[in-house]
């Protein structure tokens, strides 16, 4: 064993040993908790803080042993300790979600409950997932279009064809403004920018109908609305994206982009504590739990620009 | 336009301009023929696309990637291959936007320094290539990967929008870009036919050893020309990075193909010595003509790729087949 790994070793074996003292203590619940490094991933330190402050809501003991990077192998060390070391429950975000076979089954064997977040891990013994809806969050986007665009033709830009994220987030839109008596037109740019910009801009001039736009992704989005701006229809068309990226918080700070869906990182930070919590109880807790998309416009940007 | 036998490299000036520009036309007049039904071939099955602000819309829109082309099209000729200029493309827009937003440059200086990181590294493949021998589609795959490193190291999750006006005037509207993009391809024409490094071109890309026999310095002029190259992937891509008014690492990716395919279906030879550069421009009307056209159509996005991939397979058959029978 390399003098890293035990030291890191040491440090699980320490922050178990005196939550464990904590746990007895007080007689509340312990819970393991590891998932992506927050330095990588803004998201991940926002649900990381989410999860926390359930936990300290809820009077539960929580270790946090999300490893400072985002390392498969080093995680799966940390979540083994804690098992052998006796938790009352796992939350996991997992680095790579194969190759935890066998941690799982010693966690089956001790009877601790896991809840999976972000990321679904393929065992039985993970009774609950907590993972953003993307169909769901695009329902969001596509209600905000309704309300806000005028009755005629919304033009969804999509991602590439066949990846699930950006199905879900088409079909989503697709299914609310068409449910409202919108018509859709659909064109593929696989994530990419230039190709959103020439579709907001060859689309609106061929097709005088459309009234609002939706892309999958961010970068589209602000690409569609400076495009529609050159075309002189800023004002007429109602643009909207999906990420929440600083860009795009400008833009509709600026009042141009009119608004985005963001992942809902607090509500799947404390639905995750809210699942174990339920597990350990013996109560029954879906298999899968859908996080819905925040939605943030001119009226809220402003908690999102730093 | 510029062709490719070895007397226009000897003696260029001799030749009267009516007989030049005859025999160029003869040249450019398949491909000139070819976009000109394809337009008219929209402008009988789609009504929104006949309007004189269409036929804008698609010159803008093939300028970015036809000044990039500009760059592919003399590479191409001296016989070389640069597949990174899509990537040297997302630096510059990197470069850019890092600029404006995080050091708050001013555009002069902006510009200068953007065109001035595409020039450097269009010269470091050429460097590299030219001391290491290792063959153009090496280095430049090479370099292909690691310039798009660079655009992602240099973004450090930094948000680079909302840029100066003046700054946005180099993409904004059809009169610019489509100026700019006129300047570029008149110049590099002028540069192919009527200069001496522009004729070592089609020497080199003929017969490299010859070209070195007859006292070209085969090296330096490799060099210049990727260094080109490198340059007119800065322009586009500064024009693209104003023309989106933000700036991302991902951009340009697969550009490097794009402008290929608007050489070969132009008809300038992959292996060097013979083509020219209006005749690009118009293989970049063409692709761009179909695309658009098919948009106002509403055909979608993924059947325009698959004519557009038809069209590049064609054009070289028809080239084939015209060479044959000539």
């Amino acid at each position: 064993m390399s003098f890293l790994k035990m030291a890191k070793s040491v440090a699980v074996a320490t922050v178990l040993a005196s939550g464990l003292a904590y746990a007895t203590s007080a007689s509340a619940l312990t819970i393991a908790y590891s998932g992506y490094p927050g330095a990588i991933s803004a998201f991940w330190a926002s649900v990381t803080d989410a999860v926390k402050a359930e936990a300290a809501a809820e009077g539960i003991t929580l270790l946090d042993l999300t490893t400072p990077e985002a390392d498969a192998a080093a995680q799966k060390n940390a979540i083994d300790t804690a098992i052998s070391q006796g938790v009352d429950g796992l939350i996991i975000g997992a680095v790579d979600n194969r190759g935890f076979d066998d941690t799982l089954a010693k966690a089956q064997e001790k009877n601790i409950p896991v809840v999976a977040i972000d990321t679904g891990i393929d065992h039985p013994w993970v009774k609950s997932l907590v993972q953003t809806d993307n169909l769901a969050a695009a329902g969001v986007a596509g209600k905000y279009l309704v309300d806000h665009a005028k009755k005629g033709t919304v033009l969804i830009i999509g991602g590439s064809e066949g990846h699930q994220t950006g199905n879900a987030r088409r079909d989503g839109v697709k299914a609310a403004v068409e449910a409202a008596g919108f018509t859709t037109i659909f064109q593929i740019c696989d994530w990419k920018d230039d190709c959103a910009y020439d579709q907001a801009l060859t689309q609106t001039k061929a097709n005088p109908d459309i009234t609002a736009i939706f892309a999958a992704w961010d970068g589209g989005a602000l690409a569609a609305e400076n495009a529609v701006k050159e075309n002189g229809k800023g004002a007429d068309i109602v643009v909207v994206g999906f990420d929440g990226s600083p860009a795009n918080f400008e833009s509709i700070k600026a009042g141009e982009q009119a608004a985005t869906v963001k992942q809902d990182s607090v509500g799947m930070g404390t639905q995750g504590v809210q699942n174990i919590v339920k597990l350990i109880k013996g109560e029954a807790v879906p298999a899968l739990t859908p996080i819905a998309g925040v939605l943030i416009d001119k009226s809220n940007v402003a908690d999102y620009l730093k | 336009m510029t062709d490719a036998s070895p007397a226009t490299k000897i003696e260029p000036a001799t030749r009267g301009f009516a007989v030049r520009a005859m025999h160029e036309f003869r040249q450019v007049s398949p491909v000139l023929l070819a976009v000109v039904l394809i337009y008219a071939g929209f402008l009988i099955v789609s009504p929104p696309f006949r309007s004189l602000d269409t036929l804008f819309t698609v010159l803008t829109q093939a300028t970015v990637l036809a000044i990039l082309a500009c760059g592919t099209t003399v590479v191409l000729i001296s016989g070389g291959l640069d597949l990174s200029v899509g990537s040297i493309f997302a630096v510059v827009g990197i470069v850019a936007g890092q600029l404006f937003t995080t050091y708050h440059m001013p555009v002069p200086v902006v510009l200068i320094a953007g065109l001035g990181a595409g020039t450097l590294l269009g010269t470091l493949n050429g460097i590299v290539q030219v001391f290491t021998k290792v063959p153009a589609f090496i280095v430049s795959l090479g370099a292909l990967t690691a310039y798009r490193g660079i655009a992602e190291l240099a973004t450090a999750g930094v948000n680079m929008s909302r840029f100066p006006p003046e700054f946005k005037i180099i993409g904004s509207g059809y009169i610019v870009p489509i100026s700019i993009a006129a300047v570029v391809a008149l110049a590099t024409w002028f540069m192919l036919t009527r200069t001496r490094i522009g004729n070592h071109a089609y020497a080199i890309g003929g017969n490299e050893e010859v070209a070195r026999l007859a006292g070209i310095n085969v090296a330096r002029a490799r060099v210049f020309y990727y260094a080109f190259g490198g340059f007119m992937a800065a322009l586009a891509g500064l024009m693209q990075t104003a023309r989106l008014d933000f700036a991302q690492s991902t951009r340009g990716v697969g550009y490097e193909l794009f402008a290929i395919a608007a050489v070969v279906i132009g008809g300038t030879s992959l292996f060097g010595g013979r083509g020219g550069v209006i005749r690009t421009i118009i293989g970049m009307l063409i692709i761009q003509t179909i695309s658009t056209g098919l948009s106002y159509m509403g055909v979608d996005t993924s059947t325009q790729r698959v004519t557009i991939g038809v069209i590049i397979i064609l054009a070289v058959y028809l080239d084939v087949l015209r060479r044959r029978v000539s």
